[in-house]
């Protein structure tokens, strides 16, 4: 505990370095913005921010990472409360009272709640991943490839079934991603796959180019074929920020048990800041003496799912540091950037890289400070950004996501990788494939066939290798339930209802 | 007869494009030096997946289409339909991808957005172009002096 709160001290030394302060404002200022743009979500945010990182120092990078994401979450809060337009899953659940209270005219407090409940949120996180974060990486140092197989396994289908679209098209995407992964050059062979011999192909494709295509530039044209325009919308004035003493007290409770739950959902893989906004929403209407005024303006509303999906997403790094496993598409994108820093992430982090490690938990902290203190007073002219022309708007984040892109090899051939993922991206929006298993699948496909056939190297081929291991077989056998439970569950039920 | 529904089709390309996957996976080379998993294995495991996952595709039931595209006012051909909107956007990535060398990073990049805005129905063309040059110059001098990103600076001296 002791070595821990050192830890923590020194990752404070290297967050609170000023360079490192200015990167955590400009991240979550950044992430705020762009979050706050329907339909744009802390996976676009990260990948449109990742160029700013490429010749960033790994810790300074991360850390900007970090407060874009954080800041990205409380974006979307703020378009939920404002508009009833989440821009990102997370906060759908913000906005059932988000948005009745913002139409009462009481849209500060909303936000301020919202600024208030995130902050408690990712605190608490912070304080589990301090705590949880090496406990794990001493535990995850004994895995050997197979049980690193099997959990990228676990990883991939946990995503896969807890995305609310069809279980076979949350499949297809995450094969999809690990085809798109495995182009190029096979580095333990050199034999070179799917590259139609171009030399292009040679490297593969850069996660940037798909993340950027399937998300940002879909986003794009799925904008462009609802006719999205902000035109008619008239928001009603913010209100007063001020939040009296009997409302913090009524929140109070919701907001800690919330984050506590949102901190343990987001360490799962696949379930994350959406399921944990959910289920603390839900979980607070149940306890709650007056949950029939739940979804009509009440502040518990806004506090529970607020606190859970931060402290969800403080929980969803605890995978990503210790394993070196994302257990969502937002973890994936930064574990991509990571990798172009040329930081592995893992239980060794610890103690290769004590800055990176610490230094984002640091930051994550501070990041929450900066979302509180800066933002929530410039919330109303930050806010202004939803009145902007979608046109304007639409055009920006093309010219965004191909500098980006662009910035990163100086290849036209990027570009038009770019516009082949967008469009693929689109035919996935329009007939619900879901994006973040495709990218989970890229980023884990290359790792997941390096483990894969490194067991298999010491096993002399035999398969069974994967089973032998406990650990491994434990992993698989929660995989397969996860993939099936949904199916058995409505089996069960089918048969429950047929008896009476 | 009953009509195919888009996942069928769907599943189809699916499984045409996995079984052209899966050929390929069998043209990879063989490495000289006998090892117990080759370059061929995983790439043979996932066209298989997809093949097998394209017959589930195929008999799971069709849901709605999940974006509704807005196509009130246009009525047969229109240069500004959503539908041909997508296609433009799509014709200016392209030709962007052709001209940010030879023009450089501002001029198409301007470009680029200020004719896209106008397109997709922005009609302040003063407001247009001063954010159009206001973004893509802070762009490009955060990028190229900040972080050290060299964008092409094409025909314009900076």
């Amino acid at each position: 505990m002791f070595e821990s709160f050192s830890s923590l001290m020194y990752g404070f030394s290297i967050a609170l370095d000023p360079i490192n302060l200015f990167y955590v404002f400009i991240g979550v200022f950044a992430g705020t913005i762009i979050g706050m743009l329907p339909g744009l979500g802390p996976i676009s945010a990260l990948a449109l921010m990742i160029p700013i990182t490429f010749s960033m120092d790994p810790s300074s990078g991360l850390i900007l990472m970090a407060g874009v994401y954080y800041g990205a979450i409380f974006g979307g809060s703020t378009s939920s409360i404002l508009l009833n337009a989440p821009g990102v899953a997370g906060t759908v659940a913000t906005s059932f009272d988000g948005y009745p209270m913002a139409r009462q005219g009481k849209a500060g407090k909303a936000l301020a709640i919202a600024a208030y409940a995130s902050f408690v949120g990712g605190t608490i996180s912070v304080i589990g991943l301090m705590l949880i974060a090496p406990l794990l990486s001493k535990v995850a140092v004994s895995f050997g490839p197979p049980e690193y197989f099997a959990l990228m396994i676990l990883g991939l289908t946990a995503v896969v079934s807890l995305s609310d679209k069809s279980l076979v098209k949350g499949l297809i995407a995450a094969v999809f991603g690990m085809m798109v992964s495995i182009v190029g050059i096979d580095l333990q062979t050199g034999t070179e796959r799917y590259t139609f011999n171009s030399l292009n192909m040679l490297d593969g494709i850069d996660f940037l180019v798909v993340a950027l295509g399937v998300f940002a530039l879909a986003e794009v044209f799925v904008m462009l074929l609802r006719g999205d325009d902000n035109k008619g919308e008239k928001r009603k004035a913010i209100g007063s920020l001020k939040l009296s003493g009997a409302e913090v007290k009524e929140i109070a409770g919701p907001v800690g048990r919330s984050s506590v739950l949102g901190f343990f959902i987001g360490v799962l893989p696949g379930a994350g800041a959406t399921i944990g906004s959910f289920l603390g929403y839900s979980m607070e209407k149940r306890i709650a003496k007056d949950g029939d005024t739940f979804g009509k303006g009440n502040i518990k509303g806004v506090a529970a799912p607020e606190a859970a999906n931060n402290a969800a997403c403080g929980g969803s790094f605890v995978p990503l540091l210790t394993l070196g496993v994302p257990g969502s598409g937002t973890t994936a994108v930064l574990l991509g950037a990571l990798l172009v820093m040329g930081v592995t992430p893992g239980p060794m982090m610890m103690e290769t890289r004590p800055d990176v490690f610490w230094g984002v938990i640091a930051s994550m902290y501070i990041g929450n400070v900066f979302l509180l203190a800066l933002n929530l007073p410039f919330i109303p002219l930050i806010a202004k950004i939803l009145d902007a022309p979608r046109p304007l708007l639409l055009a920006m984040i093309l010219i965004f996501c191909m500098v980006g892109v662009y910035g990163m090899n100086f290849n036209i051939f990027d570009l038009v990788m770019l516009l082949v993922f967008g469009l693929i991206g689109l035919v996935m929006r329009l007939y619900g494939f879901p994006a973040a298993p495709m990218i989970l699948g890229l980023i884990l496909g290359a790792l997941m066939e390096e483990s894969m056939r490194r067991a298999l190297q010491i096993s002399g081929g035999d398969w069974s290798i994967f089973i032998d291991k406990p650990i491994s077989l434990w992993l698989l056998v929660i995989a397969l339930l996860s993939l099936t439970a949904p199916s058995l569950k409505k089996l069960y039920q089918k048969a429950r209802t047929a008896r009476a | 007869m009953t009509r195919i529904n888009h996942n069928q089709v769907l599943a189809v390309i699916l499984g045409l494009f996995s079984i052209v996957y899966l050929w390929m996976a069998f043209q990879i080379p063989t490495f000289p030096i006998p090892r117990p998993v080759d370059s061929d294995a995983f790439p043979k495991a996932l066209g298989s997946a997809i093949l097998l996952l394209s017959i589930f595709l195929f008999f799971e039931k069709a849901g709605e289409k999940t974006i509704e595209v807005e196509d009130k006012g246009h009525v047969g051909f229109s240069f500004t339909s959503p539908r041909m909107q997508v296609v433009v956007t799509s014709v200016g990535v392209l030709a962007y991808a052709f001209l940010i060398e030879p023009l450089g990073f501002v001029l198409a990049s301007s470009l680029l957005m200020f004719l896209l805005a106008i397109y997709y129905g922005y009609r302040a063309w003063l407001t247009n172009l001063a954010t159009t040059l206001g973004i893509v110059l802070s762009l490009y001098f955060v990028m190229t002096r900040a972080v050290g990103v060299h964008l092409p600076p094409g025909i314009l001296p900076f």
